[in-house]
C-alpha cells in the first residue's frame, strides 16, 4: 500500500470486511405525518454490546425545520476518495423529501453526539436548478450526486443536483435526462462507465399516498435505466413491463470490476438482475419472484411489496424485505443468474406470522436494512414513507417503528433474529417516532464505491 | 383587504381572521396556530385539514384525489378562503384521508383529477 494514502473508505471490498464493528448506529426518524409538532431528527445508537447503553438511542439531532420527511442519507465521502488524503467521512447529507431541505450533519468531531453544521435550503435548490424531493446520495470522488425526483413543483422527472465537496451548488450533474419518465435510486461503477437508475414516480403522485389505480394509469415507474456516466446521459433503457412494476434499489456488485447489478421492484414483488454479456450487449431477466399471499381479509393476495434490497460486502448474499408480507429473505447469488434461498426471517407484516419480535409489537414490516462489513449483522427498520405508512399500518401512529438486528451465517447462509438487539422508537421522549435508513461511522454495504 | 373568518371546530372552536388572498396555512401559522406542513406547493398532503363548513379555491393542490375532495379535505398551504369556513384540523382530522389501497380501490371518478372519468349518472 503506498505511503500517501488514505482518504476514507478502504482499499477495496476485500479491506473494508476487515474493519472493526460498528460501535455507532445512525438513523434517521421522522415526526412527519405522525401528528407530533416536532423536527425530525438523527438518531444515534450505541451498538457496542460492552457499554451499558447497548441497543438505546444516545443523541438526537433535531432538523431545524417541521415537515421535512428525513428519509434517505449519505455520506460526503467513501471510498471512492481512497486515494485522497485531503478528504474525510465526516458529513452525512440527510435531505428533507418533502422540503427539499438538504442537512449537513457532522458526525465526526463527536461520533456519539453529531450536529448540525450547514442547511442547504429546498429554496435555493429549486431556484438554481428546478429540482425537488432530494433521495439517494453518492459521492463521486470529492464530488457529490443527488437523484432528486422531481422538479420544483413536483413533477417528474427531476434530476440530478450536483454539489461540491464544500456543499456549494454546482447545478444539475446530468447533461440529459433522455426520455426518462421518473427517478429514484442510483449507483454507479465507474470502471464500466455505467450509472443505473430506478424509477419510483413524481412526488405529487407518490408523496400524498399511494392509490393502485395510478399504476395503471402510468404514473409510476417500471423501466431501469443503465447511463453513460462521463457523458452524463442515459445510454439504454430496459422495459420491464410487468415483471418491474416500480423498481426501487439499485445495487451493482461492489466489486469494481463486476458489471452486474440487481433492483428490487416493490410491487412486482420481483429482483431484475442485469449484466453484459461476453458480446459486450446489456441484458436483463428475473432472477427471484415473490408470490402474493393469501390474506383472510383481503380480496386479492398480498404482494410482498420489496422495499429494499442490498448485497453483502463480498457480493455473496442478496438481502431483501417484503414490507407488507412480513419478511427478510437472504440469498446466496455466487451465481446471480441462479440465487438460493438460504435464509429467512419474520418481523411485523400482514400476514400475521410475527407479530411481536422481542416483546415488542411490530407496527409496519421489515423496511429499510444495513449490513455490517463482514456481513454478519444486518440491522432493520420499519417505517416506509409516513403517508405510505399511515395506509398500511395505521398504528404506527401511535406505536411507533422499531429497530431490530438480525445475525446472518456468512459461511453456510441463515439468519437469526437477535433477542438482546432492539430499539422501540415508540418510546421516544417526545412521542413515537419512525425510523428509516441507517448508516455507519466507517462506511456500510450501501455506501461505498470503487473506482 | 377581504377578510374571511376561520373556526378551527376541533380546536376549542377558535376562530381567526384571515387575508382571502393569502394560503390558509400561512394565515394560521402567522396568527400562532401549530400545524403540520411540509412541501407547500400543495403536492404532498401533509397540511391536510377537513371542510367542515364554507368554500374555498384550492385549484393549485395536486395532492388529493377525487374522493378526498369530495371527502371535505383541503390542502391548506395553497387553499384560499372564499367564505367564512369551519375546519378540522390535524391528523386527528385524517381519519379519511389515507386507506388501504388494495382493500379501498377507487371508482374511475374517484381517481386525481388529471386521470379521472367523469361521475356515472346515477339514474341510468
Amino acid at each position: 500500500m503506498s505511503e500517501t494514502c488514505c482518504g476514507p473508505g478502504y482499499a477495496s471490498p476485500a479491506e473494508a470486511m476487515k474493519a472493526p464493528r460498528e460501535k455507532l448506529l445512525y438513523t434517521i426518524a421522522i415526526y412527519t405525518g405522525t401528528g407530533i409538532q416536532k423536527p425530525d431528527y438523527l438518531a444515534t445508537i450505541d451498538n457496542d454490546p460492552e457499554s451499558p447503553t447497548y441497543s438505546q438511542v444516545i443523541s438526537r439531532c433535531e432538523v431545524p425545520g417541521i415537515g421535512d420527511e428525513l428519509h434517505h442519507m449519505g455520506w460526503n465521502a467513501c471510498s471512492s476518495c481512497f486515494d485522497d488524503s485531503s478528504m474525510s467521512r465526516k458529513y452525512l447529507l440527510v435531505p428533507g423529501v418533502r422540503s427539499s431541505n438538504i442537512h449537513i450533519i457532522d458526525c465526526a468531531t463527536d461520533p456519539r453526539n453529531p450536529t448540525l453544521h450547514k442547511v442547504i435550503e429546498g429554496s435555493e435548490i429549486k431556484s438554481k436548478t428546478n429540482l425537488s424531493a432530494p433521495h439517494t446520495i453518492h459521492c463521486l470522488g470529492s464530488e457529490i450526486i443527488i437523484s432528486m425526483l422531481g422538479d420544483a413543483q413536483g413533477n417528474a422527472p427531476g434530476g440530478y443536483l450536483h454539489l461540491d465537496k464544500d456543499f456549494n451548488i454546482v447545478g444539475r450533474w446530468e447533461n440529459s435526462m433522455g426520455d426518462i419518465p421518473f427517478g429514484y435510486d442510483f449507483w454507479y461503477q465507474p470502471r464500466h462507465n455505467v450509472m443505473a437508475s430506478s424509477e419510483w414516480a413524481a412526488p405529487n403522485t407518490f408523496m400524498p399516498g399511494f392509490d393502485l389505480e395510478e399504476v395503471g394509469h402510468l404514473k409510476y415507474g417500471r423501466r431501469i435505466h443503465l447511463w453513460d456516466f462521463e457523458k452524463r446521459e442515459p445510454m439504454k433503457t430496459f422495459y420491464l413491463g410487468e415483471d418491474g412494476l416500480i423498481p426501487l434499489e439499485v445495487r451493482f456488485h461492489h466489486d469494481p470490476d463486476s458489471t452486474h447489478g440487481f433492483c428490487g421492484a416493490a410491487l412486482s414483488a420481483n429482483i431484475i438482475h442485469w449484466w453484459k454479456d461476453d458480446e459486450g450487449e446489456w441484458q436483463w431477466e428475473k432472477i427471484i419472484d415473490v408470490e402474493n399471499e393469501p390474506h383472510p381479509d383481503w380480496p386479492i393476495p398480498v404482494p410482498g411489496v420489496i422495499s429494499v434490497i442490498l448485497l453483502s460486502m463480498d457480493d455473496k448474499y442478496l438481502y431483501l424485505c417484503n414490507w407488507l408480507h412480513g419478511d427478510i429473505r437472504q440469498y446466496d447469488i455466487s451465481d446471480p443468474h441462479n440465487p438460493k434461498l438460504t435464509g429467512q426471517v419474520w418481523m411485523g407484516g400482514l400476514l400475521g406470522k410475527a407479530p411481536e419480535v422481542n416483546g415488542v409489537k411490530v407496527t409496519g414490516g421489515p423496511q429499510m436494512i444495513q449490513l455490517s462489513l463482514d456481513g454478519k449483522r444486518l440491522y432493520v427498520t420499519t417505517s416506509l414513507f409516513s403517508t405510505w405508512d399511515n395506509q398500511f399500518y395505521p398504528e404506527i401512529r401511535t406505536n411507533g417503528g422499531c429497530m431490530l438486528m438480525v445475525n446472518c451465517d456468512t459461511e453456510n447462509g441463515g439468519m437469526e433474529i437477535d433477542p438482546d438487539f432492539l430499539v422501540d422508537f415508540g418510546k421516544e421522549p417526545n412521542g413515537p417516532s419512525r425510523c428509516h435508513e441507517t448508516r455507519y461511522p466507517g462506511g456500510d454495504c450501501t455506501s461505498d464505491i470503487w473506482l | 383587504m377581504s377578510m374571511h373568518s376561520i373556526t378551527l371546530r376541533n380546536r376549542d372552536n377558535t376562530t381567526y381572521q384571515v387575508d382571502a388572498k393569502k394560503p390558509l396555512l400561512e394565515s394560521l401559522r402567522a396568527q400562532g396556530v401549530d400545524l403540520p406542513y411540509g412541501c407547500k406547493y400543495g403536492g404532498c398532503i401533509t397540511c391536510a385539514a377537513k371542510l367542515i363548513e364554507g368554500d374555498v379555491n384550492q385549484k393549485a393542490q395536486v395532492a388529493l384525489n377525487n374522493r378526498q375532495i369530495n371527502e371535505g379535505y383541503v390542502i391548506l398551504c395553497v387553499a384560499r378562503p372564499v367564505a367564512d369556513c369551519t375546519f378540522d384540523i390535524g391528523v386527528e382530522s385524517h381519519d379519511r384521508l389515507y386507506r388501504n389501497p388494495f382493500l379501498d380501490p377507487l371508482k374511475p371518478h374517484e381517481l386525481k383529477a388529471d386521470i379521472a372519468s367523469p361521475a356515472e349518472d346515477p339514474v341510468k
